[in-house]
């Protein structure tokens, strides 16, 4: 028994140290060099005779970016920004499409632009914990450090505050806004616009960031073919034209060079994170009227067709990176040290003589070289002429193919003076796109020890849980073959990339079949006349309208679902708020009864438990300020968050509810939640107290009315939470999950049923909730309820709690199934028709009390099993199994298929689910909090 | 358990099941071997058409597939209350009644008969409820209803002809085979199969082939039929006569 309990905490520890140390083999902490850069020795200058760095083309910088501006919106032929592309026909700008990698979103993609580097995988858990010093770049050496450090260097920024949490304290002037309610198109917008003409008159800054938010709010709301988008980017033209204005007319500007890009792109669906050719192709536009001087043979054409995949690739293709080492030569400072971007070429002829386009792309190649050599500490990366005829035959590792090109940089540069500089120039270049190519290439930077060992742990994880498992598992039943099943095709499933994007197919179908297997082995005990209401059949049908309600993986998105449909929507969105109001009213009517309970405890003998009609009066006076709280509180975050969804609500209570003030609310909602549940945890431990001691003074336990009462009331007030916690068209589900719950009791399952049940509908309710594999997915919406400030472990709680909120709402549900503590309710309501479990609760609470009585043998043996803890260690030992199993065949999958085409766009997300999975879910949820409810059932 | 569910008796009350045994005939012995070969081979014959466009092959292959069921079931199976089946042989006589008179007249109307009204029943009766069963596991709700109403009839006819013309439409029977009470024999396997099979033809759905055979309901309809090929061979021999048991 101990030592059963105590492999099965080993294992549960296991599974954070596995997790750590793969994810560090498969997400190599990159070491940045610290620092900023300077210009140094080049070597060969007396050669070329460079006294001084070529003279920089510009002394100011406008950076303007907006978000998700994908290539199309700007130089397509259904552009509303005509004015850009009057510049371009004009030759006053130089247009780009410039190549953002996965993960394609807005954190990472800064960095990239500023720092010139790749980041890697890991950016997207930092995006969320952005405390952690490494992820600002207060440290690390960006074009805004260089300009900053620049005599007069002074910066200005407007737009997402993102960059005042990776730039903190380099701005001279700031004014930041968040991205919190996506279904904000303008304000967020004019907040930047307008310091724009105050700013363009200060000549105090070398260097103004704005970042304009509205455009990809309006993709996350509506898609890129929304009506709002055209607007929004003659908006976006309108300011474009003011700044460009401004830098020809007035002097302190007249060298600024203006700078308009597209952090990330978007899919046809408004989303991104992921690497679809939409959502890699941000435009990237150069801007000034000195540009004239080197467009003259270019190709002016515009608006133009795309190009590639997806259409999307417009005029010349560049890497985000090249952003960095690109401005640094046009404003004459030093190449960023950690940079990995090219200079890119149409800028060298600003420069008329051969020699200083040469010393550019050498400063250049030097600073990449300097990451070259440190990753490939073993070759000869020096400046000696050697004779590489035979070095470089025949086949090469990447390193090697690089120092065979470094030695061509260094064999052309000691060449004869007289040859055309262009050979030189491309000679770089040759060494400078490679190193590029293979330093942003992932591959070589497993480490594949690591991710052997880490998958090593996990096995052995799995080994331990399933040596605690054995005593069960020696019996075989066809429950355990079922959950072997769905375990190992589970895990097989995991290698296959469409399966990965489509998990949620797997979870519906198998639930589909364990609800139709539940029946049929209920059918072999009795047979249930009405068979088309039995239990099973009611929980098939409603696992059918969860699964429609929101359509979600890769290969059907935006196919219709429930949420999206007519029923909900628009003028019929009373329809919704009705089902909302609904759950709210189950919750709290539930709540009052477990206050009511409290109540009548001081006046009435606890061993009747009865609560009198005063006092149930009483319980819902109390809860119902909670629940009208939290209900307002949906309504006026979703009536800013979402306006389309409150559009049949009178204006009225609109105007009411506007008016509040969201933070405040949360709280109120959050302290409200907390106090009744140490109200309830307070009354119902004395009472617990007051059994035991009449239990000892009679002999025998006090049953009735009793006994694991908290653990319910705690269901409740966590699922009021959860519900707080989640997107208003989804709250309906709550509903469905409940009536499932309902059904679930009147089954009465065996122990390892029950855990395969919470297997499943935790998953199941996972994705139907929304939520799929990939990065884009992620509701952030609900993360700062109650939250004034950024608190990094306040923000990351409420985003884990709202995208898991259905899982967590059935891992506590399957322990109330396991200690029966619904059942005494669930049975009395046996007498009642399926189809009258919305009836009012009254005459349910008399059939409660008949049939407390009769239960009374079967209270006291579901008790005993309670105690037992038995039950409840095999049920996180199956529990344990399941996600073990789950990260083993992960892990697996990330190591065999390391060089996989789509490794980065769903197998990396997938582990980092699997983590949240494995670490908060099943580690903080199922055995945290369900030990919890679980001890507390005890009282 | 609880009092207001009028469950009923305990089938254990009840003397255990038989398999069911096909016709002791050489044709039957032969033609059971031979049938889901023509089977299989009907559906290779038409896969291409189904792909290319479901609802009119599905429609059309129905009438080969009915009259090869029925052919199957009058040739190898005893039809439900025959003195072959033993199975029958506990029947209340009121429904032996129906078959009595067909005894009379020549064997091989008291075959026909009754495989043609197990094919009526299978259409009008299994047809809506599987199709029903098809939307629970997931089948389009609001569109394909002809291409999910031509899955169940298909899967019908697979599974259920024969059973109804072996079992009848007794409901304290089905009621058995629901629930997986019966003994495991050919027919039986046949059900189990087809049902397993379409349940398993689901997996390839999601796969980013994009090929045209990914489409609804086709691998429903192929699990099915290489479902019940399976079901009907294993229920036939190395199943034959096991007992399902559950936990």
């Amino acid at each position: 028994m101990g030592r059963q309990t105590l492999l099965l905490a080993l294992a549960n520890f296991l599974i954070p140290v596995a997790i750590l140390v793969f994810a560090t083999g498969f997400f190599p902490y990159k070491p940045f060099m610290p620092g900023l850069a300077t210009f140094e020795a080049l070597g060969w200058e007396e050669k070329f005779r460079w006294t001084k760095t070529p003279e920089p083309q510009f002394d100011r910088l406008v950076f303007m970016v907006v978000d998700a501006l994908r290539s199309d919106f700007v130089f397509g032929r259904e552009s509303g920004m005509t004015f850009v592309q009057s510049l371009i026909r004009d030759g006053s700008a130089i247009p780009f499409t410039a190549h953002a990698t996965s993960p394609t979103i807005t954190m990472p993609r800064v960095k990239a632009m500023t720092t010139g580097s790749i980041p890697s995988f890991l950016d997207v858990i930092l995006n969320f914990a952005e405390s952690d010093t490494t992820s600002t770049l207060a440290t690390q050496d960006t074009w805004l450090a260089q300009l900053k450090a620049k005599e007069g260097g002074n910066l200005v920024m407007y737009g997402d505050d993102t960059w005042l949490k990776l730039f903190p304290g380099f701005f001279e002037r700031a004014d930041g806004t968040s991205s919190f309610f996506v279904s904000d198109f303008t304000e967020v917008d004019t907040n930047v616009t307008r310091h724009v003409p105050e700013e363009l008159l200060n000549g105090d800054w070398n260097a103004m960031i704005l970042h304009y938010l509205g455009l990809d709010h309006i993709g996350h709301k509506a898609g890129p073919k929304s009506p709002n988008m055209i607007p929004k980017q003659v908006e976006m033209d309108g300011i474009v034209r003011q700044i460009y204005d401004a830098i020809e007319n007035e002097d302190h500007l007249s060298n600024t060079l203006f700078v308009l890009c597209g952090d990330h792109g978007m899919n046809d669906g408004g989303n991104h994170g992921g690497s679809a050719p939409g959502e890699t192709s941000p435009a990237l536009v150069f801007m000034s009227s000195k540009l004239k001087k080197i467009t003259e043979f270019m190709d002016r054409k515009s608006p133009v067709d795309g190009k590639g995949e997806g259409g999307m690739e417009f005029y010349k293709k560049v890497e985000q990176s090249d952003i960095a080492p690109t401005l640094a030569g046009l404003l004459g400072f030093p190449v960023p040290r950690n940079n990995l971007g090219v200079f890119i070429e149409d800028f060298l002829y600003f420069w008329d003589d051969g020699s200083d386009r040469i010393q550019l792309l050498l400063r250049n190649a030097r600073q990449v070289k300097r990451i070259v050599e440190a990753t490939f500490p073993s070759l000869n990366f020096d400046d000696k002429v050697r004779d590489i005829e035979t070095e470089c035959a025949g086949e090469l590792s990447s390193g090697e193919n690089l120092a065979c090109r470094w030695q061509g940089v260094v064999q052309i540069m000691e060449t004869v003076a007289t040859i055309h500089p262009k050979l030189r120039v491309d000679q770089i270049y040759y060494f400078l796109r490679a190193a590029q190519d293979v330093m942003s290439s992932t591959a070589s930077n497993y480490d594949v020890s690591r991710l052997i060992l880490g998958t090593s742990i996990s096995l052995l994880s799995f080994g331990l849980t399933f040596a605690t498992l054995l005593p069960t598992l020696s019996m075989i039943s066809s429950t355990g073959i079922f959950y072997s099943f769905t375990l190992i095709l589970y895990g097989v499933l995991m290698f296959a990339s469409s399966y990965v994007e489509e998990e949620h197919h797997f979870w519906y179908w198998t639930t589909s079949a364990w609800f139709l297997y539940l029946f049929i082995t209920e059918s072999r005990k009795q047979w249930f006349p009405k068979f088309l209401f039995h239990p099973a059949i009611m929980l098939l049908f409603l696992h059918r309208i969860i699964r429609r309600w929101n359509q979600t993986g890769q290969k059907y998105a935006g196919a219709p679902d429930i949420v999206h449909s007519p029923f909900l929507r628009g003028s019929n969105s009373l329809v919704l708020w009705s089902l909302i109001g609904a759950t709210y009213m189950d919750i709290t009517i539930r709540l009052s009864r477990h206050v009511a309970r409290t109540i009548s405890d001081g006046d009435s003998p606890p061993a009747t438990g009865e609560d009198t009609d005063k006092e149930r009066f009483m319980g819902t006076l109390a809860v119902l300020p909670l629940g009208i709280t939290a209900f307002m509180f949906k309504l006026a975050f979703t009536a800013r968050d979402a306006p389309e969804l409150v559009q049949g609500i009178t204006a009225g209570v609109l105007g009411f509810v506007e008016d509040l003030s969201l933070v405040g609310v949360a709280r109120m909602v959050f302290v409200g939640i907390a106090l009744s549940a140490s109200w309830i945890g307070i009354s119902e431990w004395r009472r617990s107290r007051g059994r035991r001691g009449m239990g000892k003074g009679k002999g025998k336990e006090g049953v009735s009315g009793g006994g694991g009462d908290f653990a319910p009331a705690l269901f409740d007030l966590l699922s009021l939470f959860l519900i707080t916690q989640t997107r208003a068209q989804n709250i309906p589900l709550y509903l469905l999950f409940r009536m499932q719950l309902f059904f679930l009791t009147l089954l009465d399952l065996p122990p390892l049923a029950t855990t395969l049940t919470t297997i499943l509908l935790t998953q199941t309710s996972f994705f139907a909730l929304g939520n799929t594999n990939a990065i884009s997915s992620i509701d952030l919406s609900n993360s700062y309820n109650g939250i004034s400030g950024y608190a990094i472990s306040a923000v990351g709680f409420l985003v884990f709690v709202s995208n898991w909120a259905g899982p967590i709402y059935w891992s506590i549900a399957g322990i109330l199934l396991l200690g029966g503590y619904t059942r005494s309710g669930g049975t009395a309501a046996k007498v009642l028709d399926a189809k009258e479990i919305a009836e009012e609760t009254k005459g349910w609470v008399v059939a409660e009390r008949e049939y407390l009585e009769t239960l009374i043998d079967k209270d006291k043996h579901a008790k005993r099993s309670r105690q037992d803890g038995g039950v409840f260690r095999q049920h996180v030992a199956g529990l344990s199994l399941f996600t073990v199993g789950a990260v083993v065949a992960v892990m697996a999958a990330c190591t065999a298929l390391r060089s996989h085409l789509f490794i980065w766009t769903v197998f990396s997300p997938k582990f980092l689910y699997a983590m949240a999975w494995g670490v908060a879910f099943h580690l903080g949820v199922s055995v945290g909090v369900g030990g919890v409810v679980w001890w507390v059932g005890s009282w | 358990m609880s009092p207001t569910t009028t469950a009923t008796e305990a089938p254990k009350v009840k003397p255990p099941e038989t398999p069911i045994e096909h016709l002791s005939n050489d044709t039957a012995k032969l033609y059971t071997h031979i049938h889901p070969i023509l089977i299989l081979s009907l559906y290779a014959f038409q896969f291409k058409s189904i792909v290319a466009d479901p609802v009119p092959a599905l429609l059309n292959t129905l009438v080969p597939l009915g009259i090869l069921q029925i052919t199957y079931v009058a040739v190898c199976l005893p039809p439900i209350g025959s003195d072959v089946a033993p199975a029958a042989e506990k029947r209340k006589p009121g429904e032996k009644k129906k078959i009595a008179p067909g005894k009379l007249v020549s064997g091989l109307n008291g075959k026909i008969i009754p495989a043609f009204i197990s094919l009526l029943v299978s259409t009008l009766a299994a047809t809506p409820l599987l199709m029903l069963t098809l939307i629970f596991f997931g089948a389009p709700i609001t569109t394909h209803h002809a291409h999910t109403l031509l899955c169940a009839a298909h899967i019908s006819l697979l599974a259920t002809l024969p059973l109804i013309y072996v079992h009848g439409v007794d409901g304290e029977r089905w009621r058995e085979i629901v629930a997986c009470l019966l003994p495991i024999d050919e027919v039986y396997g046949c059900l189990i199969g087809t049902v397993l099979g379409a349940w398993l033809g689901a997996v390839p759905i999601p796969l980013d082939w994009d090929r045209e055979w990914q489409k609804w309901p086709v691998t429903i309809v192929t699990g099915a039929y290489l479902g019940f090929v399976v079901g009907k061979l294993a229920g036939g021999t190395f199943l034959k006569g096991k007992q399902m048991k559950f936990e």
